[in-house]
């Protein structure tokens, strides 16, 4: 499926800021056999004076941009043109989960997509006994890996109300599973909880979704804005598998996937650090427009 | 007659030293430093020990006293976290060295040099090629879980190719007498300031002994640090800085001491910006380039944007200017990760796999949980071990994390100790317990032994590593060695390194024969000039303040009552201040005296001892007598108390203080605050509509009241009043005199060169000058000088966009 992809972020500020540094990251990756960036541009205005483009430690792209000079708002517009091919495991080629752990220690690899970084805490995900007893009790005897991340994700979606308005980018996800409601960013955190809860590698997927659904379809949750989901690893023969609990499914040919991390710091759409005596408020707008007349691709 | 004497002499000596020694019984199964097993001196201390036992209990007791006076004037503390909060402590200095024979220390550096290249590969191979994960030598997830493997860094190959500059070991003797490193420091390793402040302090109490002992100097290492440190900087005219987190740091004081000792700037975060990725530090001369940090502050904090999101003691880019290549960190972002304590476990490993030798000095026995067959046997034998986070890097279990050492917890973890082993897994490591030796150290009228380790600082320099010939020991409070650390009653003690012959005279100072190393420029960063600013504002307007009391306070003594009008009108004026005159010591004074030593704290490195320590004086005076004195006579004598104390600091100040930019922002914060203070009390008190006496106050207040007799040789009137306090330049308080200082300093601040244009600092202070000059004590009239005040402190916004921003 091809796609047009455009986002916008606004930022604006109740006070000059002086001075600020941020991270960018807008720019849809290439996804070996899922995902294939034909084009992207990104804009930033106004112009920053330093500007400087580089993968980091995932092997995201991420952009670094400073301002010198005092500025009242920030706009960040991305347009890409996206080819993203329909995938997602068609066998369940993964371990039973108390053989995970011997093919995550036989796994001797530091590479950013390597499951070691995505086991233990991380700065937003906590791993608290009560996400893990979650956990235990809704997947804790399914037959495969691959099973209990699907038994999670649909036991969360299940539990969970999507409400938008109701949680904010630093609510701690335990807040929120406790509260029951939230977000794709609740969501997916507290899923990843959930997974490493049961030694499973779960990272952070962020991204966006087709803006509207193919005739007959419902519309997906979380389209207007920027969405995320779960990645998890699903043992050394079939690897990583994307889950979006936000609408119960294997994420597929609707999701572009923008980044990967632990958790929503690593992904950030934009993370800076600016210098400003007031308070700010920002708007997104989204759009995944489908291209009618698809070119064929290799 | 001598060939008779001579021996009883000697046997005079040795019943001396006996006594010294009585109750010295080293443990059974224990090494120590002093005695051999069967209860010999050891030669390299037998010389001390005479020296000590010819003196009487009142003559150590005196020498004792010099170091600690030594250390109490130097104003050496630490910082103790407690159950009560945060206290500033005094140096809790061991009056007894330790002394190592020269030829056992060559041993022990040439294993820890081996040890920091193998730290170095092991760094680098993890920030790097990971061939030890990939080869099985170290586990991929000790690595990844790890919170000091800072991912941003990774592929991130240093600046000069050297991940680690400035190392320290803590080592113990084990029982045998053989030597074990008990843990890495490589993230910001302190104590070297402390081991020079040890020796000094030390200095004092042995002078003489000193003199002659063959004790290998420290100056030469710190020499061999700053010149490596100038090294680092390249070719390029940029600076060193010493990056500390701050005040609040347990060992800001060695931060500021230290960075004072070696001639550079002390920096923090917030003085630093990154521009197109170089590192600046904001002076108030603009950016100036700086590529080499010594960072006492840990690298998770340093950078905000792309390390921990939450510090506010870091610089945003600052992981940027690393990876542009444009600055060398000491040590580099991220070697933290070599501290941690289950790399214990894997290092013999990986010395035998990377250099084909074993270490030399081996590290104690450890077993990082994350494995099964480690985590067996550390449950089959918990109770001969300690049993704590693997990722954590002191020598001994912190306090506030559960431990479990000889198989009993610190705390209640809920479970039974197998339990906890399973569940935590590769977030434990069992160590063996170690008992380390024992030492020296004054108990009662004598030598008791006491527990000890060492801190040993190797610096990295062109021709490869050099070890101090010294280091800082740490002393147990008794017997058992869980009670090292400073922050659990333990000591600290000079460790002397002694010769069979006479070692060089080392200084700062470089030999003739070296090549001159060019001073640093001096530098004024932006946040140190901000303080010294408030530093004289605050300090003016608690003298501003005990002066108005004072007057208040005399008036009420002397009319026996507070109802007078002018008592009313000076009870008002206070009030405006936000001081309240019913209070003996008003809390708003207690609280101005606050900011101005809170000012100081931060430029610490920047004052002299004396000047803090005057400062110090006022401030703990001003505590201890609040809620103390009642208005009145009481009040007043206060008052005059603070001000003696006050003309103290700005004594040392103003007398001492070097003429450099520094001294002028705070001259210029003094004089803008005695400006507008002036300009305000006039307003007040020399309004026609003002009661009788105010004229007076206002002159009392000024204390010109000397000034006034002499020059007009009348009472008081509205004009001599005004004239003298605001327009008559021959008088230190008056406002002109101010406006005046202040144009003075201002032309001397950087961008104020002479034949070319204002600087906005400059223009609104000549207006000041030029509004003030024009007028006579008949147009000054109250809404003009309320007027002219508001165009006093808009010099102080000035000022700040000027410089300070």
């Amino acid at each position: 499926m091809l796609y047009d992809v455009s986002i916008r972020v606004k930022y604006r500020y109740d006070a000059n800021v002086s001075a600020s540094r941020d991270l960018v990251m807008l720019t849809p990756l290439d996804v070996a056999n899922a995902q294939r960036v034909i084009l992207s541009a990104l804009t930033v205005d106004p112009k920053p004076d330093e500007w400087n483009g580089r993968r980091d430690f995932f092997g995201n792209n991420v952009v670094e941009i400073a301002f010198h000079e005092p500025h009242r708002d920030v706009t960040f517009a991305l347009k890409a043109r996206v080819e993203r091919m329909a995938s997602g495991p068609s066998l369940d080629l993964s371990p039973r989960l108390a053989d995970l752990a011997g093919e995550i220690a036989s796994h001797r690899s530091l590479a950013g997509r390597a499951p070691h970084h995505f086991v233990g805490a991380s700065p937003r995900i906590p791993l608290a006994a009560e996400t893990t007893r979650y956990a235990r009790a809704v997947a804790g005897r399914a037959p495969s890996v691959l099973a209990a991340v699907v038994a999670v994700g649909e036991a969360l979606h299940r539990d969970i109300a999507y409400r938008p308005g109701v949680t904010t980018v630093s609510t701690p996800l335990l807040d929120a599973f406790r509260a029951r409601h939230g977000v794709c960013q609740d969501f997916t955190h507290i899923m990843i909880a959930c997974l490493r809860g049961l030694a499973i590698p779960a990272g952070y997927v962020s991204g966006c979704l087709r803006t509207l659904p193919p005739p007959g379809e419902a519309r997906l949750e979380g389209a207007d804005a920027t969405h995320a989901w779960v990645s998890a690893w699903c043992g050394a023969e079939l690897g990583w598998v994307e889950y979006d609990p936000t609408n119960a499914c294997l994420a597929g040919a609707d999701h572009i996937v923008i980044a990967y991390g632990r958790d929503y710091g690593d992904v950030a759409p934009v993370r800076g650090v600016t210098r400003t005596a007031g308070g700010h408020s920002s708007d997104q707008a989204v759009d995944v427009i489908p291209v009618e007349s698809a070119v064929a691709t290799g | 007659m001598t060939e008779r004497a001579l021996p009883s002499k000697a046997a005079a000596r040795e019943a001396r030293i006996a006594r010294l020694l009585a109750h010295y019984r080293p443990l059974d199964g224990v090494a120590d430093e002093l005695l051999t097993a069967d209860g010999a001196i050891r030669p390299v201390w037998a010389e001390f020990v005479a020296a000590l036992a010819d003196m009487d209990a009142e003559e150590i007791a005196l020498r004792r006293a010099r170091g600690d006076q030594y250390l109490s004037d130097a104003g050496v503390y630490y910082r103790r976290y407690g159950a009560e909060g945060v206290a500033e402590r005094g140096w809790p200095l061991s009056h007894v060295p330790i002394l190592i024979d020269e030829t056992e220390w060559e041993a022990i550096g040439a294993g820890l040099v081996q040890r920091a290249d193998l730290l170095e590969a092991v760094v680098a191979d993890i920030y790097g090629e990971n061939r030890l994960v990939a080869r099985g030598d170290l586990p991929a997830a000790l690595v990844a879980g790890n919170p000091e493997w800072l991912r941003p860094l990774v592929g991130v190959t240093p600046r000069g190719g050297h991940f680690l500059h400035f190392l320290a070991f803590d080592i113990g003797r084990g029982p045998q007498g053989q030597w074990w490193v008990l843990g890495d420091r490589a993230q910001a390793p302190s104590g070297a300031g402390f081991a020079l402040e040890n020796r000094i302090a030390t200095t004092r109490i042995y002078p003489d002994h000193l003199a002659r002992a063959n004790v290998h100097r420290l100056a030469g290492f710190f020499r061999t640090f700053r010149d490596s440190l100038l090294a680092l900087r390249g070719t390029e005219r940029s600076r060193v800085g010493v990056l500390t987190p701050g005040p609040m740091n347990d060992t800001y004081f060695e931060h500021a001491y230290i960075a004072r000792y070696l001639g550079f700037t002390l920096l923090e975060g917030e003085d630093l910006r990154v521009r197109d990725g170089r590192l600046m530090v904001r002076t108030v001369a603009g950016l100036n380039p700086v590529s080499v940090l010594w960072r006492r502050l840990d690298g998770a904090y340093a950078d905000p944007l792309e390390l921990a999101e939450t510090s506010a003691l870091g610089t945003p880019g600052l992981v940027g200017a690393v990876r542009a290549g444009n600055v060398t960190l000491v040590n580099a972002l991220g070697s933290g990760i070599v501290e941690t304590r289950a790399l214990l476990a894997f290092l013999p490993r990986i010395c035998e796999a990377l250099t084909g030798a074993p270490l030399a000095i081996p590290n104690i026995a450890t077993w990082w949980c994350g494995e099964r067959g480690a985590r067996e046997a550390v449950k089959a034998n918990a109770t001969r071990m300690s049993i704590g986070s693997a990722y954590s890097s002191g020598i001994l279990f912190d306090a506030n994390e559960p431990h479990a050492v000889a198989g009993v917890f610190n705390r209640d973890v809920g479970r039974s100790l197998p339990d906890w082993i399973d569940e935590k897994g590769g977030d434990l490591v069992g160590q063996e317990v170690v008992t380390l030796s024992t030492t020296p150290a004054f108990a009662g009228g004598g030598l008791v032994p006491r527990p000890m380790s060492l801190r040993v600082f190797l610096v990295r320099t062109a021709d490869g590593w050099r070890v101090m010939p010294g280091g800082f020991a740490r002393i147990g409070h008794d017997e058992g060695s869980s009670a090292l650390a400073l922050q659990h009653g333990g000591s600290a003690a000079d460790v002397w390194v002694v010769a069979d012959h006479p070692v060089p005279d080392e200084t700062m100072l470089a030999a003739p024969s070296a090549p001159f190393v060019r001073p640093q420029p001096m530098v004024l960063p932006s946040r140190a000039a901000d303080n010294l600013f408030w530093l004289g504002r605050y300090m003016e307007r608690t003298e501003h303040t005990v002066r108005l009391l004072r007057a208040h306070n005399i008036r009420i003594a002397e009319a026996a009552s507070d109802d007078t009008p002018v008592l009313a009108h000076s009870r008002a004026y206070l009030a405006g201040l936000g001081v309240d005159a019913a209070e003996g010591m008003p809390d708003a004074l207690v609280q101005t005296v606050e900011a101005a030593a809170a000012a100081a704290a931060k430029i610490r490195d920047r004052f002299s001892v004396d000047g803090w320590n005057a400062l110090s004086d006022l401030s703990q005076t001003i505590q201890s007598l609040s809620g103390r004195i009642t208005p009145g006579d009481d009040g007043a004598r206060a008052m005059g108390l603070l001000l003696r104390k006050m003309s103290s600091f700005s004594g040392l100040v103003h007398e001492n203080m070097y003429r450099l930019t520094g001294w002028r922002f705070m001259s210029i914060g003094r004089a803008i605050e005695r400006a507008s203070s002036m300009t305000k009390l006039l307003a007040a008190f020399a309004d026609p509509a003002a009661p009788e006496g105010s004229l007076d106050y206002a002159v009392e207040v000024a204390d010109s009241e000397m000034s006034h007799r002499r020059r007009y040789a009348v009472a008081t009137n509205r004009s001599t009043v005004v004239d003298l306090l605001a327009l008559d330049p021959l008088n230190p308080r008056a406002v002109i005199h101010q406006l005046n200082d202040i144009d003075r300093h201002v032309e001397a601040l950087p961008g104020s060169e002479e034949h070319r244009q204002l600087t906005p600092m400059q223009r609104i202070t000549l207006k000041a000058r030029a509004a003030f000059a024009v007028e006579t004590p008949e147009t000054l009239d109250t809404a003009m000088l309320l007027a002219l005040d508001a165009e006093i402190l808009a010099m102080s916004d000035i000022l700040a966009a000027s410089y300070l921003d």
